[in-house]
């Protein structure tokens, strides 16, 4: 069949022949992509944060600009990091805690999609009416933005640095069928 | 050689205040704070390159009805990467500490070829050599922004962004090998290094 067994999966085998191959990672490319590109969501969104607030203390309007356009970066970011985040997921085959963990961290996922979604357009509209000036409701909004990207963050931390999701030998270990 | 093998490693010393993962604590925090240097030098240098070519973008954003200043991309050229400087000390500085009480999976080689200490070297002296890089590259931007190029529209040298391009193909390959550490080697990992113990993962993981 040239495709390693994984247990759950069992798909009609014509099917098969169409899936590219999986490495010693389980996957189709190299190395993990998803945390790849969450360095663009989790730094940019972060330093918005971080730029507004210098912004407010320091009074440094063109600061609120370079927040814009990272948190514009985020929320583009995000939807390349959910589209492999879910394949990647897909191949994860998370055993014992870890399924939990990987349901919670997709649906924070998507929800903060939506978040940075609405922050960056609600962002724009005030932008448009006067770059110099930033909402200080928009700080506190920027405080819960950073509390979800931390416990996302976490989240996904634990997946990788705790369960071993996509490591060799933790891939290794559930096709023998040690875990599951 | 015998003399060598003598000598216990240094961590013996902590080691019952480590746990599975051979820290002190469940995560990791250089990966952590490696979001933040990559992201921050890669945008920086994207935005600068969106400034440059602000001329050619100016009839899109008219047409779009975009407002969008010029000076606002720069701005986030220089903040970006300063931020990076500043930041990339910690990602260092936490590195060299995980770094040292890493424990690599014996035998086994990366797609390079590399066993687990070249990668480790290759990684820790490249990490060095990139904040040094980095923080040369935020002064020669600072240089360009406030003293040599402060009355021009653009605010970077074309050589300065070509510098870029380079320093973020050498940091692709260098967290390639950093992201090996962990995926191949189960460098501070609590899964892989509880199966390299031969633990069963359904009662030490559940």
């Amino acid at each position: 069949m040239g495709w390693p067994t994984l247990g759950q999966c069992v798909l009609p085998d014509p099917m098969l022949e169409l899936l590219p191959p999986l490495n010693d990672k389980n996957l189709p490319w190299l190395d993990v992509i998803h945390p790849i590109v969450v360095h663009f969501v989790i730094a940019m969104a972060l330093i918005s944060v971080v730029f507004d607030l210098i912004g407010v203390v320091t009074r440094r309007q063109n600061l609120f600009e370079v927040s814009f356009w990272n948190l514009l970066v985020a929320t583009v970011a995000i939807f390349v990091a959910i589209i492999f985040g879910q394949v990647e997921a897909g191949l994860a085959n998370p055993y014992g805690a870890s399924r939990d963990i990987l349901n919670i961290h997709s649906t924070i996922g998507w929800s903060l999609a939506g978040v940075l979604a609405v922050l960056t357009g609600w962002r724009y509209v005030v932008r448009q009416k006067d770059p110099t000036v930033l909402p200080s409701g928009f700080l506190v909004v920027d405080g819960l933005l950073a509390a979800l990207v931390f416990t996302q963050v976490y989240l996904g931390d634990k997946l990788v640095w705790v369960y071993g999701l996509h490591t060799v030998p933790v891939v290794d270990a559930i096709r023998s069928g040690v875990i599951s | 050689m015998t003399l060598f093998a003598a000598i216990s490693s240094p961590i013996n010393e902590i080691v019952d205040s480590l746990g599975a993962n051979d820290l002190p604590y469940s995560i990791p925090i250089h990966p952590n704070l490696v979001h933040l240097t990559i992201g921050l030098f890669s945008i920086g240098i994207a935005f600068d390159f969106a400034g440059a070519f602000y001329p050619l973008e100016k009839r899109v954003f008219r047409f779009l009805a975009l407002p969008v200043t010029r000076t606002g991309f720069h701005d986030v050229g220089w903040y970006n990467v300063l931020a990076c400087s500043i930041i990339t000390f910690f990602t260092v500085a936490a590195g060299f500490y995980e770094m040292l009480l890493a424990v690599p999976l014996p035998g086994v080689k990366t797609v390079l070829g590399q066993g687990a200490i070249s990668t480790m070297l290759w990684h820790a002296v490249g990490g060095v050599a990139l904040l040094l890089i980095i923080v040369v590259m935020t002064i020669w931007r600072g240089y360009q922004r406030f003293v040599w190029r402060k009355d021009l529209g653009r605010q970077v040298s074309w050589i300065y962004l070509a510098c870029g391009v380079l320093i973020l193909l050498l940091m692709g390959i260098h967290g390639s090998l950093g992201a090996w550490l962990a995926s191949e080697f189960g460098v501070h990992i609590t899964a892989d290094q509880l199966l390299a113990a031969g633990a069963d993962l359904k009662e030490a993981l559940p």
